[in-house]
């Protein structure tokens, strides 16, 4: 079956665009590397190719777009009427023919110009026949610009227009503008028409979906149409008089007639005469709508008459579809769509009637008795009077109702939980039906067991006693410390104390102070080397007299800082091992040598030590410290110079080639000097 | 509004986006340096269009301003005076320049006969005899080399029927033949595709005559009918002039302009 789908037409470049796209596809899609040597053959292959993958890409792109536009003839009437409506076939065709000229004509250029390449004799001569192709046919592209501009223009309107199914079941509302046909759509499906209290509210064809008898209804929501002649009607009214024409659908022809859409009774019935050759063989309701404005027994007798007159011509389609005469519900409806009175009971006669059409139409074609002769519904004829009831044994008859019996009589925990107060009130016991040996366990307390300990031995049961115990003391400290706190402030401290107080905060304060210069300046750093200390601010005087001020004796502190200082002599050499231990060789006299170690550690310093460097460890592959000593010194000296010229060393960074091969030689076309 | 403009219904709706303007004022002032960007960065042929479409515009605004700067300055009037104009007291009378009439042709056979054209290319780059022709071999042994065929367009008039391939020395490729040529009326400025009558003088020489070849420079007759041009006298011109301005063989069309 064909989609009426126009939303997958491929959108149409405008002109330049689509000469852009040509042709950057050529550049990139074929080679680009010519010379003057190649063999002449070689030359003419490379130019030929260009032009003729441009106009391939060419044929390819008129083609879909001659393609994908919809033939006017071919589709269904309704939607070639309309799109003529809309955008007047004369143009579309003229449009869609330039096009397919254009592509011919493309052709026949590639294929002069191919043939004209046969006979190039040089590179530039080929060059200048390839630029002429290319220019030739992009000209002929720039010609049929506007027609391109007017395809892409009904190409974004036709996505839009609503998908209508021309073959499905369909209602139709139609009538005078301003009737109330767009709230209709609205109560009965989700289309979300625009209402207005003006007239051509709605300017197009509108669809919505609606269920009846679980089948699907398309509801099509036309504009308002004026009675004038056909020639007058504006592009508005001819979509609905289109719609009208081509679709096989329940109509349904609003009246409103209350008359406050503007017109009266009278003029809409002419409306209706004069389109009612529209409505041949169509199941057709008369809507009056607005009851709740005007009901429509209140009407005047001459208005009276002229609904009647509409009701009779209606049901002449009724009687067309072979209905009975009699039958006249479901031809003149009444309706309000501002109080929802009678709005189902319109959908639900509309789609009545076009069901029973349809498939009366469906009974009496052709096709219907393929589908017929495979149907057979089979009922069993009596062969006489006598009753043949099934035949269910007495047993099972018996096992159903045993089942049926216990089926009531069970009590669910529901039920219980009903009986005793519904939920809230009672709440269910889970233990009621554990299987256990002894009935009187069920409701026993099980311990709870957390990492291999049961939680109920770590409960005291008297802890929310203690508890309080434990608060009401906490409450006793309290007021305690208050009082404290009160009495502190007091005069207890003497004079004398009171100045040391004093003192000590001063010192606190200038302490702070001293410190938070320090910080400012960085420099609270906690070792200051001395040749940082210029001033000769940090000397042993200095501790000691500050610490004779505090009240402590500073001889010993002095002492210490002396010994620690690296500026005395003969130090360094007295922890060398060489000179501590004599000679490494003799490694059985272990004791004398821990002695002397210890007591030169005592003698020359009290802090730590690091292994000297000259010491041999296992496994550092040395014979003896004299070894490394002498190895380390080789090292030193090999870097002296090195050292001293402050060369490259390994830990530099390195650029392994500052002129790279191939950012400084061959010819320079695209990209930078840095990057290429 | 049809159904499907979700955009327009929503809009009608619920109105603009609140920074909406704004947005759409700030992306528009941001367009330049987007593009400015691209112009800086974009490489090979796509830079080179771009630029030229940036030039394109940059030249049309030039162009624009001084046109409005024109109408407020103050300038000389141009004391010009247009070509053909005719002062109010000879408007009413007969343009003749000449005192006697001559007939078209005779104008013509007067200027064959002066052998001297005033045409508009009056110089022309001369041809050599192997730019022209290619040789070609025959022979069962391809040793011989007196057949020759012209490498440039050529003109072959309707009723030619090729010599037997024995005594054919100069081949003219049926690939490389033309008969309509664009022709300009250099007074009408417009051109037309009219078709050839014949080559009537190739600058080369009188044997690239006799042969057709089109180079550039060559005059050529071309049937003018369609113009609907009239002699003096009052007869139809059907066939008149043209020199040829391009080259053929490598536009693959020929273009010329009338000589009048």
């Amino acid at each position: 079956m064909v989609q009426y789908n126009f939303k997958k037409i491929t959108v149409v470049p405008p002109g330049k665009d689509f000469i852009d796209i040509i042709l950057s596809r050529t550049q990139r899609q074929t080679p680009t590397v010519v010379h003057k040597g190649y063999a002449i053959s070689r030359l003419r292959q490379f130019y030929m190719r260009k032009v003729k993958y441009t106009q391939q890409n060419f044929h390819e792109k008129l083609s879909t777009i001659i393609e994908e536009f919809p033939r006017l003839d071919d589709i269904h009437p309704f939607y070639g009427d309309l799109l003529h409506v809309l955008y007047n076939k004369d143009h579309y065709k003229l449009a869609l023919g330039q096009v397919n000229t254009a592509r011919n004509l493309i052709s026949k250029i590639a294929k002069d110009y191919v043939k004209l390449l046969k006979y190039g004799d040089s590179l530039y001569r080929c060059k200048s026949l390839k630029v002429a192709a290319l220019g030739r046919m992009c000209t002929v592209i720039k010609r049929i610009g506007p027609s391109l501009a007017y395809l892409e223009q009904i190409r974004q309107h036709m996505a839009r227009l609503p998908s209508i199914d021309p073959n499905t079941r369909t209602v139709l509302i139609c009538g005078y503008p301003n009737v109330g046909k767009s709230s209709f759509i609205n109560k009965i499906t989700r289309a979300d028409v625009d209402v207005q209290p003006y007239a051509f509210t709605t300017k197009s064809l509108f669809v919505g979906h609606t269920d009846y008898k679980y089948l699907r209804y398309q509801v099509i929501d036309t504009p308002g149409i004026l009675d004038r002649p056909f020639e007058d009607r504006n592009i508005i009214e001819m979509c609905s008089i289109t719609a009208l024409a081509h679709l096989r659908a329940a109509v349904l022809f609003f009246l409103d007639v209350s008359g406050s859409c503007g017109y009266s009774i009278a003029q809409q019935a002419a409306l209706f005469h004069s389109i009612k050759s529209l409505f041949m063989n169509k199941p057709l309701i008369i809507v009056c709508n607005k009851t709740d404005l005007q009901p429509l027994e209140g009407i005047s007798e001459e208005d009276m008459k002229l609904v009647m007159e509409m009701k009779a011509e209606a049901m002449k389609t009724v009687l067309g579809q072979g209905g009975e005469p009699t039958n006249d519900e479901g031809v003149l409806l009444t309706m309000s769509t501002l109080t929802e009175d009678g709005v189902i009971a319109v959908k639900n006669a509309a789609c009545e009637r076009l069901l029973n059409q349809r498939v009366e139409i469906k009974m009496k074609s052709k096709k219907i008795n393929d589908c017929l002769n495979r149907f057979h519904v089979a009922l069993p004829k009596p062969r006489d009077q006598k009753e043949r009831p099934p035949c269910i044994p007495q047993a099972v008859m018996e096992a159903r109702a045993k089942e049926a019996a216990e089926k009531e009589k069970r009590k669910t925990e529901k039920d219980i939980e009903n009986e005793n107060g519904g939920a809230g009130v009672y709440s269910a016991s889970l233990k009621k039906h554990y299987i256990l040996s002894n009935e009187e366990w069920k409701e026993d307390i099980m311990p709870e067991i957390l990492d291999g300990h049961n939680v109920a031995d770590f409960i005291d049961p008297d802890i929310l006693l203690r508890l309080e115990e434990l608060e009401r003391e906490e409450g006793l400290r309290q007021a305690v410390e208050e009082d404290d706190d009160f009495e502190m402030d007091g005069k207890e401290l003497t004079s004398e104390e009171q100045e040391a107080l004093a003192e000590i905060r001063k010192k606190k304060s200038l302490l702070i102070q001293q410190h938070r210069i320090k910080k400012s300046t960085a420099e609270s750093r906690p070792i200051v080397p001395r040749k940082f200390d210029k001033n000769k601010e940090f000397t042993t005087k200095r501790m000691g007299r500050q610490l004779s001020v505090l009240g402590l004796d500073p001889s010993l502190a002095i002492n210490r800082a002396r010994s620690r200082s690296l500026s005395r002599k003969g130090r360094k050499r007295e922890r060398s091992p060489a000179y501590d231990g004599g000679d490494a060789m003799d490694v059985d006299v272990d004791t004398p040598k821990k002695k002397l170690r210890a007591r030169s550690r005592s003698l020359s310093l009290s802090r730590s030590r690091s292994r000297p460097p000259s010491e041999v460890t296992p496994g550092e592959g040395f014979k003896d410290s004299a070894q490394k000593v002498k190895a380390i010194k080789l090292g030193k000296k090999s870097v002296k110079m090195r050292n001293k010229d402050a060369r490259r060393g390994e830990a530099d960074r390195v650029i392994p080639s500052l002129k790279p091969k191939h950012l400084f030689s061959g010819k320079r076309s695209i990209g930078k000097t840095q990057r290429r | 509004m049809p159904q499907g403009d979700y955009i327009e219904l929503h809009r009608k709706r619920h109105g603009y986006r609140h920074d909406h303007f704004e947005r759409k004022r700030k992306k528009e002032a941001r367009e330049v340096h987007k593009r400015s960007a691209i112009a800086q960065k974009a490489l090979g042929i796509k830079g080179k269009m771009f630029a030229k479409k940036r030039y394109a515009e940059k030249a049309l605004m030039k162009k624009t301003l001084a046109m409005h700067e024109e109408s407020t300055s103050r300038r000389k009037v141009d004391d010009d005076v247009q070509d053909g104009a005719v002062p109010a007291y000879l408007l009413d009378r007969e343009n003749t320049t000449r005192a006697k009439v001559l007939s078209n042709t005779i104008k013509q056979k007067r200027k064959e006969k002066a052998g001297k054209w005033d045409v508009p290319l009056p110089k022309v780059r001369p041809v050599a005899e192997d730019e022209m022709f290619k040789v070609m071999r025959s022979g069962k042994r391809r040793t011989k080399q007196w057949k020759r065929m012209v490498t440039k367009a050529t003109f072959v008039g309707p009723a030619f029927t090729r010599k037997p391939p024995k005594y054919e020395r100069f081949i003219r490729p049926s690939g490389l033949r033309f008969n309509k040529a664009h022709v300009t009326h250099p007074e009408l400025k417009a051109t037309f595709n009219l078709e050839i009558i014949g080559v009537k003088k190739n600058p080369n020489g009188p044997m690239y005559t006799s042969l057709g070849v089109m180079t550039k420079g060559t005059i050529i007759e071309v049937n003018v009918s369609e113009l609907g041009l009239v002699t003096p006298a009052g007869k139809v011109v059907w066939g008149k002039y043209a020199q040829v301005t391009n080259n053929p063989e490598n536009d693959g069309c020929v273009n010329a302009v009338l000589l009048v």
